[in-house]
């Protein structure tokens, strides 16, 4: 058994410890103003514009999406990022449920319509909050909007969040239908 | 002279009193400057309800009519952010793309900023779900034969109270329908009486299952107290029906089990838990408690014979650790490391230290180590658990039950009833070990995505599983024998329970699940599988149950 003074000891030193702060599963992680930056390193500048999300639009979005997105925002926040003169392409945000919540994501798509990376900016839920790491947001890069982008199918699951992998895969289509639907990819 | 002096002193504090409290307030502003701000205000509105009417003007303007599908549109109009910014040509459309026209908006920040500021850090957010699952059984056995149950309603509820406080329960019924208590005075013949009379459904508990509260001080280090799960063996953590694709939990950590107790395995008590995520080595994580932890006690049978004899029979078996004071005096400790090297792969080793004696029992430790992990590769998952459990001194437990209850038998001569109470050491071993491993695929065929089973599914599936268990007994407590205050003796015997389940599983969406699966249930020839698990009502010889099984489980 651990004798009294070692346990004491043991938790003052946890106490004087100085951690970092720590997040529970839910929090927001970074903004939108922030996303072309992380999403695309190296870009030089970035333009941003917002896009209504009228009737027309989102049943152009639905069209491509090839389904129902499970919210509809109020506008699109669509940023197109350059790199020196060229456009190195587009960081959107949109939103998908989870279980209960939306979560937000900035989705970057290139030029021709694929995956760069992704991005969780809000996360609401009280589990799944894994999905905001690196190594399963990468699955999606080089993705399209045909991609099934479902869990056991082209995207490897995480357990206890399929809701949300199967969230951030409609909140990819969403965004690549939305930069379609608005002419700025083909 | 002294008084002339304290004259002005006071008359000095008095003047400095008023000039600090006349000082500090802000100067109040004069009509004119109030009248100039009211005007400045009132322009800035006017401004304000200028570029509302503009932006309203351009949207209807924008769309009058849906573009015919193949036409050309106009380019998209924006509105570019920062005057700084280089407007980008619009990209043409493609020659089947008819993005209609979209009016512009000012750039309001999205839902990011907004929701995330929508609740204040120190009101409590609530989340409430739950999980159920019933079974239909089929069983060659005649005592278990054809049955429906309900096995669990769980109730589920997560707060975030504040930004780095978070709440979790769950509340579960098993088996459970119904409970009514009544009580009253009645009167018979003249004479005053009392009578009180417990209805309820039959094998039904309900269980705090847990409920704690955690302050996330870092992502590494969280400190966790309250009622948590004992973080051994995967399937305790990870137990919610619904999450399974088998109608039936594995012996190990409830059919027979391995662990200390049945799962969910939860005790009282508080620690640490934490994560720290590498870039080359994946993830890591801990959960390190110190608890109450399991404890022998007592379920009491009672049985009312035809021959008017009351039958009492007191089973001692290892049970979660009381939630009032501890009955041992001291503490249990459990730890789990677990390590996530990729998505959909991980594994964790765990263990379990305490005494499970109470208090007037000899003081005895057990100890629980077990080691789980899963991989997945595309489509096939392979998921496994290990659990050894040895309990120390079972000889010396049992010379000292005797001692504490002196006689196997106390009857009771008021005729006509006579009462007789047998007690029982259950579920002792010197040591439990054993496993169970699964390998599943999913699936779902393209053709089907049009029928029933897909429409208006994003991602259904079947999936296949096998499950192969094993459980070893060794020094299993088969009879203990008390005389005079003494154990007279003690047979122990060594068992082995093997089970294979083949199972087909549907899954419309990932909270629901419908399961089918035929399990084969098998133990030492010539024994009764009622000896080693705690769900098979079998007979004195009967040794295998051949079962088919039908589950439903979901979640919300």
């Amino acid at each position: 058994m651990i004798s009294r003074r070692r346990f004491v000891a043991v938790a003052s030193g946890l106490l004087v410890v100085r951690p970092r702060p720590g997040f529970a599963q839910e929090g927001t992680f970074l903004r939108p103003e922030d996303a072309p930056r992380q999403l695309f390193p190296d870009m030089t500048a970035a333009t941003e514009r917002s896009v209504a999300s009228t009737p027309p639009l989102q049943a152009r979005i639905r069209d491509l999406m090839g389904g129902l997105p499970t919210l509809w925002e109020a506008a699109y926040r669509i940023f197109e990022v350059k790199r020196g003169d060229s456009v190195a392409g587009f960081a959107v945000v949109v939103e998908e449920i989870g279980k209960h919540r939306p979560i937000t994501f900035a989705v970057a798509v290139n030029p021709d319509g694929t995956v760069r990376d992704v991005a969780v900016l809000a996360y609401r839920e009280a589990y799944g909050g894994d999905i905001k790491e690196r190594r399963f947001l990468r699955q999606y890069a080089g993705k399209n909007g045909a991609a099934p982008l479902m869990p056991y199918r082209d995207i490897q699951n995480i357990a206890g969040a399929t809701l949300s992998v199967e969230a951030t895969g409609r909140a990819v289509k969403k965004a690549i239908a939305v930069l379609k639907a608005t002419g700025s990819v083909s | 002279m002294a008084r002339s002096a304290r004259s002005r002193i006071a008359r000095s504090l008095l003047v400095l009193f008023l000039a600090v409290t006349t000082a500090s307030p802000a100067r109040a502003a004069s009509p004119e400057e109030i009248e100039q701000k009211l005007k400045a205000l009132e322009e800035q509105v006017g401004a304000l309800r200028q570029q509302l009417e503009e932006t309203r003007k351009a949207a209807t303007a924008a769309t009058p009519a849906p573009a015919p599908a193949t036409a050309t549109p106009p380019p998209p109009a924006s509105a570019p952010a920062t005057a700084a910014s280089s407007a980008a040509p619009a990209p043409a459309p493609g020659p089947t793309a008819a993005p209609p026209p979209v009016a512009p908006v000012s750039p309001v920040g999205v839902t990011a900023e907004t929701l995330g500021t929508l609740r204040p850090s120190w009101l409590s957010d609530f989340k409430l779900g739950g999980y159920g699952s019933l079974r239909f059984e089929g069983s060659d056995l005649p005592s278990v034969g054809d049955s429906f149950t309900y096995r669990r309603f769980v109730l589920t509820g997560d707060a975030t109270i504040a930004d780095r406080l978070r709440g979790y329960f769950e509340l579960e019924l098993e088996r459970f329908t119904e409970l009514e208590l009544e009580k009253k005075t009645v009167s018979e013949g003249g004479s005053q009486g009392f009578s009180s009379a417990i209805e309820g459904s039959n094998g039904s508990e309900i269980s705090l299952e847990q409920a704690w509260v955690e302050f996330i001080i870092a992502d590494w280090l969280k400190f966790r107290a309250g009622n948590i799960l004992v973080p051994v063996g995967r399937f305790n953590l990870n137990h919610d029906d619904n999450r399974w694709d088998l109608p039936r939990r594995p012996l190990v950590d409830r059919g027979v089990p391995v662990l200390p107790t049945t799962a969910a395995w939860s005790e009282v008590g508080l620690g640490f838990d934490g994560e720290l995520k590498t870039d080359s080595l994946g993830k890591f994580t801990y959960e390190i408690y110190v608890m109450n932890g399991v404890a022998l006690d007592s379920t009491v049978e009672t049985f009312a014979r035809g021959s008017g004899e009351l039958e009492a029979e007191v089973e001692i078996e290892p049970r979660r650790g009381t939630a009032n004071l501890d009955v041992k005096r001291e503490k249990a400790f459990a730890a789990r490391l677990g390590w996530s090297p990729s998505i959909g792969t991980d594994f964790g080793v765990s263990g379990y230290f305490g005494r499970y004696t109470p208090d007037f029992l000899p003081a005895e430790n057990l100890w629980s180590v077990s080691a789980d992990g899963k991989m997945t590769f595309g489509p096939f998952e392979i998921e496994a658990e290990y659990v050894h459990t040895h309990f120390g001194g079972i000889t010396r437990v049992a010379r000292g039950f005797a001692q504490s209850v002196l006689a196997n038998e106390i009857s009771s001569g008021t005729e006509p009833l006579e009462s007789t109470i047998d007690f029982e050491l259950a579920g002792l071993a010197d040591t439990k070990q054993g496993y169970w491993l699964d390998l599943r695929y999913r699936f779902f065929p393209d053709f089907l995505r049009n029928t029933f089973l897909a429409w208006k599914f994003a991602n259904p599936q079947f999936i296949v599983t096998t499950r192969w268990e094993q459980v070893w007994l060794d020094g299993l407590v088969t009879q203990a024998v008390f005389s005079d205050g003494a154990l007279a003796s003690l047979s122990q015997e060594s068992r082995f329970v093997n089970r294979l389940t083949l199972g087909f599983a549907y899954r419309p969406v990932p909270l629901v699940v419908f399961q089918t699966a035929f399990e084969r249930t098998w133990t030492n020839n010539g024994k009764s599988l009622a000896s080693v698990t705690n769900f098979i009502p079998a007979g004195t010889s009967e040794n295998i149950q051949n079962a088919f099984l039908f589950g439903v489980a979901f979640g919300f």
